[in-house]
């Protein structure tokens, strides 16, 4: 972009791509999640703690998953120990997708922001 | 009777032509000591985000950019005067230190994607009939598990080649590194205005080097992403 | 802020967005929890502007009195 009085720093900035649908597409998640940070009415607030209290339960679910692969891994689970771990994980999964719709929330929804250190999930 | 809060400038007497801000309400200059900043009279509690207020906070805080450059506050910030003065006079020494950080730049951006998607065909195992559903649970997990990590570490590659191309023309940067399914990361650069050329050119030269990945440039900007200050206090907790 | 349902397949007006909304100077209170130098939790607290006032004009309110 040339600098130039027709072509200020003041004029809207250029965007530029060859993928408009695949930057749309990953772009749209940030009027998806909007935070309902201002809205404080008993509902969302209701909404808000729902999400929080799922996206930790969410974030150590993944973690105990992780594990699970690691032990198998490793060797140090019998076949039997891993079909009842694979089989327990499973219905914990199928549980929080349950709750997720519950109360109406999307795989999205789930992730807290922590600033500085990035997000959670 | 609010203020709505568009950006921070370093001390500006006057400034001419500001366009209509929020609500086409009219944009003026509060100067605050050694300061100003840029607001309108809004006598609401809440500001809606809709295309048309977007927008018109976005023209307001980069109608300054070819004076000055500001730091811009964050869609809708609604405060009292009173309240105004006293973050400003709280955070002077940080908010001063951020005006100099980005004094004479701008922000370019950088968002880079995947261009396939990318599953490695290799993982696909046969399913074993003697598995049951819980083993065959954890080998799918144990092979989404993998393909994160290739992407993490490659994502990490990413990062660190798009900062080895332009790192000399670039005052600071803001690199989130999201190894999802489709995006790699988002990069904001902070970049002195008559580097702005050179710092295109080299981008060009970069993204032709990789066709493997997609790009999205945008900018300038004025300094979104570096506006932000260090939070305010921390509270500890006795665990070392 | 009122955040209302709306779609939009506007690149521009997306990049527009990422930008005014999700950065840019917060006034509010922030805190941040920290645990051995990390930090963990970081709360922007906008909701709090509003409500430090209010609970001034509670305080001023009972001393008056």
């Amino acid at each position: 972009m040339k600098l130039s009085p027709e072509n200020p720093l003041s004029a809207e900035p250029e965007i530029e791509t060859a993928h408009v649908e695949e930057f749309v597409e990953q772009l749209r998640c940030v009027t998806d999640t909007l935070p309902s940070r201002i809205n404080i009415d008993a509902h969302s607030v209701e909404q808000g703690l729902a999400k929080l209290v799922l996206t930790l339960i969410e974030f150590i679910r993944r973690l105990l998953e992780k594990q699970a692969v690691r032990r198998m891994e490793g060797g140090e689970l019998s076949p039997e120990q891993i079909e009842e771990l694979g089989l327990a994980l499973m219905r914990l999964e199928a549980k929080l997708q349950e709750l997720k719709t519950q109360f109406g929330l999307a795989d999205e929804d789930l992730n807290l922001d922590l600033g500085p250190v990035g997000r959670l999930i | 009777m609010k203020l709505y809060l568009y950006c921070l400038l370093e001390g500006i007497a006057q400034l001419d032509q500001l366009p209509q801000g929020i609500s086409n309400a009219p944009v003026r200059l509060l100067p605050i000591d050694d300061l100003a900043v840029l607001v309108s009279d809004v006598d609401k509690d809440a500001v809606a985000v809709t295309r048309e207020t977007a927008l018109a906070h976005a023209a307001v805080v980069r109608s300054v950019l070819d004076r000055t450059t500001p730091l811009p506050f964050r869609f809708g910030t609604l405060v009292s005067e009173e309240q105004l003065r006293s973050y400003l006079s709280t955070r002077k020494p940080a908010l001063e230190n951020n005006l100099r950080l980005v004094r004479g730049c701008v922000e370019m951006g950088v968002k880079i994607i995947w261009s396939i998607s990318n599953n490695d065909p290799h993982e696909q195992q046969l399913s074993d009939e003697k598995q049951g559903a819980g083993a065959r649970f954890l080998e799918e997990k144990r092979r989404e598990i993998l393909g994160d990590e290739r992407r993490s570490a490659q994502a990490t590659e990413i990062s660190g080649w798009l900062h080895e191309s332009i790192g000399e023309l670039i005052r600071d940067e803001h690199v989130a590194v999201r190894p999802s399914e489709k995006l790699v990361l988002t990069a904001a650069h902070l970049v002195e205005r008559n580097k702005i050329r050179q710092y295109r050119e080299k981008i060009a030269e970069a993204r032709a080097s990789r066709p493997d990945l997609h790009f999205l440039m945008s900018g300038p900007w004025p300094p979104y992403t570096f506006a932000n200050i260090e939070l305010e206090f921390k509270t500890r907790f006795g665990v070392s | 802020m009122i955040i209302e349902d709306w779609e939009s397949t506007d690149l521009s007006l997306l990049e527009t967005l990422d930008h005014v909304l999700n950065r840019g100077l917060v006034i509010a209170g922030e805190v941040t929890i920290s645990v051995a130098d990390i930090d963990l939790i970081y709360l922007g607290l906008n909701v709090m502007v509003s409500s430090v006032e209010t609970a001034h004009k509670v305080l001023r309110k009972r001393q008056t009195k």
